[in-house]
């Protein structure tokens, strides 16, 4: 690669990490190449924490109340948190991504693994804010070595993201060896093309002598990235040690991340296996509770759901690496098919390494889509992300167009040429492809997503937007995770009742409200409404990962502890207050951390009530969601629905399928509006979903430009009654 | 007769807490069961009898993400 | 390849191998930096002493850990970032850790406590 141009460079004072913060944050204004450091105060500290948390305080203070996903005043701020960078225990290397969503028209956060956080961390910056347009494509060099900060016009004609990272990490190295100190941040052309932008976080693979990638793939945040003409972030650290992020108490950390280890060594095989399949491994458990989401939320199950075997995955990855995606991380999940060859699209005939498929992938880029062939699901995964897509929001995006195709809304005319029926393997991959090269009009309007398409659909090819609206599966514009989530009271919450949209990172309770039985009132089911989701939110202001919480869990869990309690693994939440308190030197409790959560969780709600979101109205639910809408969904599982509709006092004898489904529908419609009473009511917030002044007073959120955008929108019959 | 997870289920004798795994198609591996509130251990699921009249409850983790 | 051969049977317990263990390689005589382990039991001594059986070597996450010319299992610190994966993993947990310590540390077969075992309970082999 030619030497790259330069076109701006900053430098800054070095500083030592005192327990887990840099106490300072970075910011970058893309458009002006301007540079400035910021201090992170004590009050920061206490009420944002760090990762998501500074991420939204850094954004609320950059933002109007009018600001669009594409004003250059938007930011990408990405963030790791105080635990972010620890080497001893499991999954502490996660950052979280922070921006306003060209999907959702609000704030949306996700995560990515990777070495980008920590080594941003230790180049000395809490968070990095990123603001502004360019006027070319350019590449955000952060040299923690050499304490500089550089902007280079991006050399890349190819802004694709393997091309990208391989280039950067061998152009910044000096040699191999130098590799392992780099990450790099980028997206690709589909991210340009669609709102379902990706970004992709790199980590050097010292066995494979390649980079791999980790997704922060929600929410397009790969859009907004390419719409500031970012072609790359990189940053590079050297010296990465035990003691990097200057713990209080080292010592705690190192015993607390060994007995996980242990408890991973003993117990990963019969649990969840997640060192030999990653998170695949629930391939065939969701088939088999119908939660496997097929064609398009239809059915939960599938007969050929056993080529999609765990066991499959199992043998197309690569066994006996570390498969961690930070130093530390025995739970390996980073799973990867090494020399597979493409079949398809510009890199046709190259043998590369896939990162994935996870979970997620396997069914939205899978089953959701009719396709149960797992090299198609592997090819589909690299060009996802190499065109940097996200493999969840078009998943369940190609699903609905599949349905919306067979229902005859959509023709070859329309998609141009495609025929676009479930499992039509060749014409959903060429999909994938036009919305990697952005040259075609119908993979354009599909990449706008479910939101978007079922609008576009109607005004342009007449598609009768009633129906669009029950089977579209998204809820604030973005699309559901790839979890069947009709049966189950509680998570329809757990998708619908969410600060951002039905991603699962909030809360996941069908095995807990469904199969076991545990929350038979809806006062249970906001109680779990409000535990789950707070404690969830919890890793990502401290940045680390939820799988080594419960995808592993102590053997004695389920004989020690009891009902829902289990369900907390309450060992590993001790491991987390200890964590925390060893890194920070600070005392806090296990409640004390959901309060840290609960003043995130109220900030974001009330940010998203400034943008103009963040009420009741935005928390609807597609009729898709809350059970069956055709006749065929309801006669896959006829016995089943039959015994539902009795439980509700009605007798399905007489009646039509389409009766039934009516009837259901009258029913469960109800539950939900109970479901976000009862939730609402126990996050401490009035009818129309906005938190209180007496809520964010008592979490010390009640800052007055805070309380200003809640007091704009309280009216008096939005108070509950007594 | 005995109660799984609220839900009554016909009972032989020898039946054992595998069998209802199986019979229900119960195949998570993160489940923690209990009779009569009486824990068992996952290791004793193939060996342990459960009486008619029982009160077995199967608790599936969380899991998903 | 050079392992440190046990015989549990035949050790008294003096401890001397752990104390002249950490004065070589860490500088004091502090049972918890020495690279072997003898714990009392019931039954008599333990022993505990990697076996050089590498396994660590695929679960270091850096490449940090690996087998020298004379098939020694060893860690380069440079390489290290102290995550102990290859301590909880240890099929035999003879890859230890302490509280002074940000790295974990092991037998690298030098044989010197052997040398200072009084009861022949210590054998550096060669095979």
């Amino acid at each position: 690669m030619n030497k790259m141009k330069l076109l701006a460079e900053w430098e800054y004072e070095p500083v030592k990490i005192q327990r887990g913060y840099a106490g300072r944050t970075l910011y970058v204004n893309v458009g002006g190449f301007s540079f400035k450091e910021k201090p992170v105060s004590e009050d920061m500290k206490e009420k944002f924490i760090g990762g998501r948390g500074f991420g939204l305080k850094l954004l609320w203070d950059a933002v109007k109340d009018t600001t669009k996903w594409n004003d250059p005043e938007n930011e990408l701020v990405i963030s790791g948190g105080p635990l972010c960078g620890i080497t001893q225990y499991p999954g502490s290397g996660k950052c979280y991504t922070v921006f306003i969503s060209p999907l959702t028209e609000q704030t949306y956060d996700s995560n990515a693994g990777g070495h980008f956080g920590p080594l941003l961390k230790f180049s000395g910056w809490d968070a990095l804010e990123i603001q502004g347009k360019a006027d070319r494509d350019v590449i955000v060099f952060i040299d923690g070595d050499n304490n500089k900060v550089e902007i280079y016009e991006s050399p890349f004609e190819d802004v694709n993201a393997f091309t990208v990272t391989e280039a950067l990490h061998e152009y910044f190295a000096e040699n191999e060896e130098d590799k392992r100190n780099i990450s790099v941040v980028s997206t690709g052309k589909g991210a340009e093309n669609s709102y379902w932008g990706c970004l992709n976080m790199s980590f050097y693979d010292l066995r494979r002598k390649a980079p791999r990638l980790k997704q922060a793939g929600r929410g397009g945040g790969g859009t907004v990235f390419r719409n500031k003409k970012l072609a790359a972030i990189v940053v590079r650290k050297r010296g990465i040690g035990p003691t990097s992020n200057n713990p209080a108490d080292l010592s705690t950390l190192q015993k607390v991340g060994l007995k996980l280890h242990k408890e991973i060594r003993d117990l990963d095989d019969q649990q969840n296996k997640m060192r030999k399949v990653g998170t695949p491994h629930l391939n065939e458990i969701m088939n088999e509770y119908h939660l496997l989401p097929v064609h398009n939320y239809k059915f939960g199950q599938h007969p050929e759901a056993d080529k999609i075997h765990s066991e499959v995955f199992g043998k197309l990855f690569t066994q006996g690496i570390p498969d961690g995606c930070w130093h530390g991380c025995s739970m390996a999940c980073a799973k990867a098919v090494d020399g597979f060859e493409l079949k398809t699209g510009p890199l046709k005939g190259k043998k590369v390494t896939v990162d994935g498929p996870e979970y997620e992938t396997c069914a939205g880029l899978g089953s959701n889509i009719g396709i149960f062939d797992p090299e198609w699901i592997i090819e589909a995964n690299f060009y996802a992300d190499h065109y940097g897509i996200d493999t969840i929001s078009s998943g369940t995006g190609f699903a609905f167009v599949c349905e919306c195709y067979e229902l005859g809304f959509l023709n070859k005319d329309i998609t141009n040429g495609l025929e676009l029926k479930f499992g039509s393997k060749d014409d959903l991959m060429e999909l994938i492809h036009r919305i990697g090269r952005g040259d075609d009009e119908f993979a354009r309007i599909v990449g706008l997503g479910v939101h978007r398409m079922k609008k576009i659909f109607a005004e342009k090819y007449g598609a009768p937007f009633e129906v669009m609206e029950k089977i579209g599966m998204e809820g604030q514009g973005i699309e559901v995770s790839e979890y069947v989530p009709k049966e189950s009271v509680a998570q329809w919450g757990g998708y619908f009742l969410t600060l951002k949209g039905p991603q699962h990172d909030e809360a996941w309770l069908i095995f807990m409200d469904r199969i076991n039985k545990q929350l038979p009132t809806f006062e249970d089911k906001a109680e779990a409404l409000h535990y789950f989701p707070n404690f969830r939110l919890w890793f990502s202001l401290v940045g680390v990962c939820k799988l080594p919480w419960n995808d592993i869990e102590p053997a004695d869990n389920v004989i020690k502890y009891k009902g829902i309690e289990a369900a907390k693994v309450p060992e590993h939440v001790q491991n987390y207050v200890d964590l925390f308190n060893a890194v920070t030197g600070k005392n806090i409790t296990k409640e004390e951390l959901i309060i840290q959560s609960e003043q995130v969780y109220n900030f974001q709600r009330v940010f998203q009530l400034r943008l103009g979101k963040g009420t009741r109205k935005d928390h609807y639910i597609p009729l898709r969601a809350i059970g069956p809408v055709f006749p065929d969904e309801w006669e896959a599982r006829a016995e089943y629905y039959d015994n539902e509709l009795k439980a509700t006092g009605i007798d399905p004898e007489g009646l039509t399928t389409e009766e039934k489904i009516k009837k259901l529908q009258e029913y469960r419609l109800p539950q939900w509006e109970q479901l976000v009473d009862a939730v609402y009511k126990r996050r401490g917030w009035n009818k129309n979903g906005i938190p209180t002044i007496e809520t964010l007073e008592r979490l010390g959120i009640d800052y007055p430009e805070v309380v200003e955008v809640v007091k704009k929108h309280l009216k008096p019959e939005d108070e509950w009654e007594e | 007769m005995i109660k799984v997870n609220g839900e009554e289920m016909q009972w032989r004798p020898g039946l054992t807490v595998k069998d209802i795994l199986e019979a229900k198609r119960y195949i998570f591996p993160m489940i923690g069961v209990w009779i009569n509130d009486k824990p068992i251990p996952r290791d004793k699921f193939e060996t342990t009898i459960v009486n008619d009249g029982d009160d077995v409850k199967v608790i599936h983790m969380i899991c998903g993400g | 390849m050079k392992w440190l051969a046990t015989y549990p049977e035949r050790c008294v317990g003096c401890e001397s191998c752990m104390l002249t263990c950490s004065k070589t390689w860490f500088k004091e005589e502090n049972k918890e930096l020495s690279r072997i382990k003898v714990l009392q039991k019931d039954s008599g001594y333990e022993i505990n002493v990697c076996n050089q059986c590498g396994i660590c070597i695929d679960i270091c996450p850096t490449l940090a850990l690996n087998r020298d010319a004379s098939g020694v299992v060893r860690c380069d610190e440079n390489k290290c970032v102290g995550c102990l994966m290859c301590a909880g993993f240890c099929p035999t947990e003879s890859m230890f850790i302490a509280d002074q310590k940000d790295k974990p540390f092991k037998c690298i077969a030098c044989g010197i406590c052997s040398k200072e075992c009084p009861s022949q309970a210590l054998e550096l082999m060669q095979d």
